[in-house]
């Protein structure tokens, strides 16, 4: 070891360390137990009569109003009602939405006229259209599938467009450079480009459908689990009221999932 | 086949880019263009593939186009232009998958990767491809459809000098196999004297034709130890009718964006 | 006394003891600017809270549910409402006690009244009994509109499964779907009814006081009221029952043939209730419900109400009525269970 050596009457010290930090990661086997730990200091607190059970159920009597719901075959009524409107209004809205965003997309005359129109009616609460959509389609399902409809529309819309506009126009060069026909062109190299912003606002869509879930199970819903939340509330069943809220932040959970694994599969080549 | 400029000429909302291009490019030929930045090159290419309409002029093909040509005029891009979500394999056969059905399309892909040494990467992304690796897709690409000129846009500025001189060497053998017509654009002096059988040097914005200078060495002698004089002569030449414009080319172009802009 | 000075002092202090202000105490009503709560407000105008030593403040809803919700939390003292399944699963988790009677279905006293729908009324549903069959726009499961449809069917004798339930959340969406036909009946109050079927908007085929008279509503406060500040709750009571008596007199006087007739009183009383519930003459003397003179409550029908909500498991069958129950401020209930 001859090259670390100084001159001894120079002072020597050490390189103080000032790095690291600022780079979270995230803490493997941490957030069950400390989900656990919530549930049980909210069990404790509502079994030592600190917090009311009125106001706020103890998970025990959530579990059991939902075994309950479960067991006496309305769990699978309301799961039932409340999964077709989704999935169909979401299904109808996404479509739509794509299509108008495909049109502002690629198209001038889409682009002029559609853009105005999402901005002008994107931000209209669409809870407030309710009372409207009863009047045009009636109370039964239509009305209902309108409003998650109208919720995903919009987000698709911005989504599929700004997707395609992200798609660098490169690549529409090199498809026309290379003879593919408009079609191709759409299909090939647009829609596939577009298709992480389409995907994240499936995700973004998605959620609001199910917020609107509640508002559209308003109104002539006999089943639906807001159609239970609600009732639950009205009558002041605190403990169904939550166990309807497990149902729909599960459900949230399942189409987060389903849309994380559909971006799995799709965005592979990222 | 045989590429004729007429009298060329483009610009761009009043900003003329181009003007009074006459060229020919002779079939088997590998003619390169040369200029200062911001001199038309590219906006040339665009319109010699019918991707932009000039302004002014013409640009017409000549001869029959290769037994099994898809797709007379075909470029390589500067960016590769690779479909991310399309595998190796599957980037080439994006320009066979209206004329060829799956069998031949098949067989096509695979013996262009092989001519190309891509065939261990067939089911690769782009993402994990090195950028040599996506260019040599890209040429994989363009040699599928059997071109009848190649209009290749800087195809190695993108890539370090290494890889560069890598890819080059690819070329050059397969160019020696297909002769195909060729323009290629660059303004680096030496890939245009390793490559190129005449160079067209473009002054500076408006491009016009500054000049054309034959290379009378074979591509197989240019690197040649014995051949090395002569090569620098005529880079020497070359540089003669080029600094000047890029001289005022590089002086230009901060003071000319300006215009552009108001 | 050695010292006069002193004497005095405390001479006039004793002479003025009970001319020394009494501190008022404090209450909050939680209501509703409905005709039904018109006791509250002629007890507040008329100043019967104040002689008994009660400060008033009110604090208005638009629901009843948070009105029950305001006075189980302490957030008000008191409050009336109709009775719901939310009433009385809140009523019974003990923090609830109901002390009287709001107003109540009385035989002659139009109030709940079916309304059909002009479609459905020219198909035939003419009447109360073709309900089967039809359906019925309510706001919720467990309302009072969902009570009497329920209590309609069994005075009737049909399954009240025959009857289509469509949950609207609010009377104007009620009111919106008669209207165009897309429920063939609803049950609100009778200035309401009569205010769409004067306009063409619909028929009343008959009154819920006609089939199924009930306790509609009830006065109530919080348990801790009436364990810890009772002598509140009975001033309180006296002043409603005064109010209660006035409102009485006024509005619910039937004449020899049995039609209901308003006078003088009424007149003067109705720049109060006017001044609270914003109603124009003509709906208040259209929608002024029966309300008992002393606030008695018809405790069998509270009994009967909570046995219907348990078995249509809208109320939970912990629940029990008597402990909902505190008569002991009023005299007279009726139809007590033994």
């Amino acid at each position: 070891m001859a090259e670390p050596a100084h001159r001894a009457d120079e002072p020597v010290r050490e390189v103080p360390f000032r790095g690291g930090g600022f780079a979270p990661r995230r803490l493997r086997h941490l957030a069950p137990p400390f989900f656990l730990l919530l549930l049980l200091l909210w069990e404790g607190a509502s079994r030592a009569g600190l917090v009311s059970p009125l106001a706020l159920p103890p998970p025990s009597s959530i579990l059991t109003a939902l075994s309950d719901l479960a067991a006496s075959g309305d769990l699978r009524r309301h799961l039932e009602a409340s999964l077709y409107r989704l999935v169909a209004g979401w299904i109808l809205g996404t479509s739509a939405g794509l299509l108008l965003g495909l049109l502002i997309g690629i198209s001038s005359l889409g682009r002029t006229l559609g853009i105005p129109l999402v901005a002008a009616l994107f931000p209209i609460p669409k809870i407030a259209m309710l009372p409207l959509f009863i009047l045009w389609f009636g109370i039964g399902e239509p009305s209902k599938l309108a409003t998650i409809a109208l919720g995903a529309f919009f987000p698709t819309v911005i989504n599929a467009y700004a997707g395609i506009d992200n798609v660098p126009r490169s690549l529409v060069r090199m498809g026309q450079s290379f003879g593919l026909s408009h079609r191709a062109i759409v299909f090939e190299i647009l829609l596939p480009g577009a298709l992480p912003g389409i995907l994240a606002g499936a995700r973004i869509s998605s959620s609001i459908a199910l917020v609107l879930l509640v508002a559209a199970e308003m109104i002539g819903a006999q089943y639906g689990i807001g159609a239970l939340v609600l009732q639950a509330g009205n009558l002041m069943r605190t403990d169904q009221l939550m166990a309807g809220v497990v149902v729909l932040s599960l459900l949230g959970l399942t189409i987060s999932a389903l849309i994380g694994l559909a971006e799995r599969r799709l965005l592979a080549w990222r | 086949m045989q590429l004729l400029f007429e009298e060329v000429g483009h610009a761009f909302d009043g900003l003329r880019v181009l003007e009074g291009i006459s060229l020919s490019v002779a079939a088997g030929e590998t003619l390169a263009i040369l200029g200062p930045s911001g001199c038309g090159k590219s906006t040339l290419l665009a319109i010699a593939g019918g991707l932009l309409r000039p302004a002014r002029g013409r640009v017409r093909l000549a001869g029959t186009p290769p037994a099994g040509c898809l797709n007379p005029l075909t470029y390589v891009f500067q960016d590769f232009a690779l479909l991310p979500w399309r595998t190796v394999a599957g980037n080439v056969a994006l320009a066979l998958e209206a004329t060829l059905d799956r069998r031949a399309r098949r067989e096509r892909v695979a013996e262009v990767l092989r001519r190309t040494g891509l065939s261990d990467f067939a089911a690769a992304y782009p993402r994990q491809l090195s950028g040599g690796m996506k260019q040599r897709v890209g040429i994989a690409r363009a040699l599928a459809v059997r071109p009848a000129v190649l209009l290749m846009d800087e195809p190695l500025s993108a890539l370090d000098a290494q890889t560069r001189e890598l890819l080059l060497e690819e070329f050059l053998t397969l160019w020696r196999e297909a002769r195909t017509t060729t323009l290629y654009v660059t303004h680096n002096l030496d890939e245009a004297l390793r490559i190129a059988d005449r160079i067209c040097v473009l002054s500076r914005r408006p491009g016009r034709i500054r000049g054309l200078l034959e290379v009378p060495l074979p591509v197989a002698e240019r690197t040649a130890p014995e051949n090395a004089a002569r090569i620098g002569e005529l880079r020497a030449e070359l540089w003669r009718m080029i600094a000047e414009e890029v001289r005022a080319a590089d002086r230009e172009l901060a003071s000319a964006r300006e215009p552009v802009d108001g | 006394m050695r010292n006069p000075f002193r004497a005095t002092v405390v001479a006039l202090f004793l002479a003025a003891w009970p001319l020394l202000p009494v501190q008022a105490q404090k209450i909050t009503i939680a209501a509703l600017t409905f005709v039904s709560s018109s006791p509250l407000f002629i007890a507040q105008d008329k100043g019967y809270y104040a002689e008994e030593g009660l400060e008033v403040e009110f604090s208005f809803f638009r629901a009843a549910q948070p009105v029950a919700v305001a006075i189980a939390s302490g957030d008000a003292d008191f409050g009336v409402t109709a009775f719901t399944a939310g009433f009385y699963n809140l009523a019974g988790q003990g923090a609830l006690k109901v002390i009287g009677a709001q107003s109540r279905e009385e035989p002659g006293f139009d109030f709940s009244g079916y309304l059909v729908s002009n479609q459905a009324y020219a198909a035939g549903f003419t009447s109360p009994e073709k309900f089967p069959g039809r359906s019925l726009g309510m706001t919720q499961y467990g309302s009072s509109f969902h009570l009497m449809i329920g209590m309609l069917a069994d005075e009737l004798g049909f399954p009240l499964s025959e009857v289509k339930l469509v949950p609207l959340q609010s009377v104007p969406n009620m009111i919106a779907a008669v209207k165009s036909g897309q429920v063939d009946s609803i049950i609100l109050p009778a200035h309401i009814v009569k205010a769409l079927e004067a306009k063409g908007n619909g028929r009343i085929v008959g009154w819920v006081h006609q089939y199924t008279p009930y306790q509609l509503g009830g006065l109530f406060t919080s348990t801790r009221n009436v364990t810890e500040r009772r002598e509140v709750v009975e001033k309180f009571v006296r002043a409603y029952q005064r109010a209660a008596t006035e409102y009485h007199e006024a509005f619910n006087r039937l004449d020899a043939d049995g039609r209901r007739v308003f006078g003088e009183k009424a007149e003067a009383l109705l720049p109060i209730i006017q001044k609270y519930t914003k109603a124009k003459p003509q709906s208040i003397y259209n929608g002024a419900p029966y309300i008992d003179p002393l606030g008695r409550l018809d405790v069998g029908s509270v009994y009967a109400q909570i046995a219907w909500f348990k078995e249509n498991g809208l109320v939970d069958e912990k629940v029990d009525p008597a402990e909902i129950l505190d008569l002991s401020f009023i005299e007279g209930h009726f139809n007590i269970p033994e």
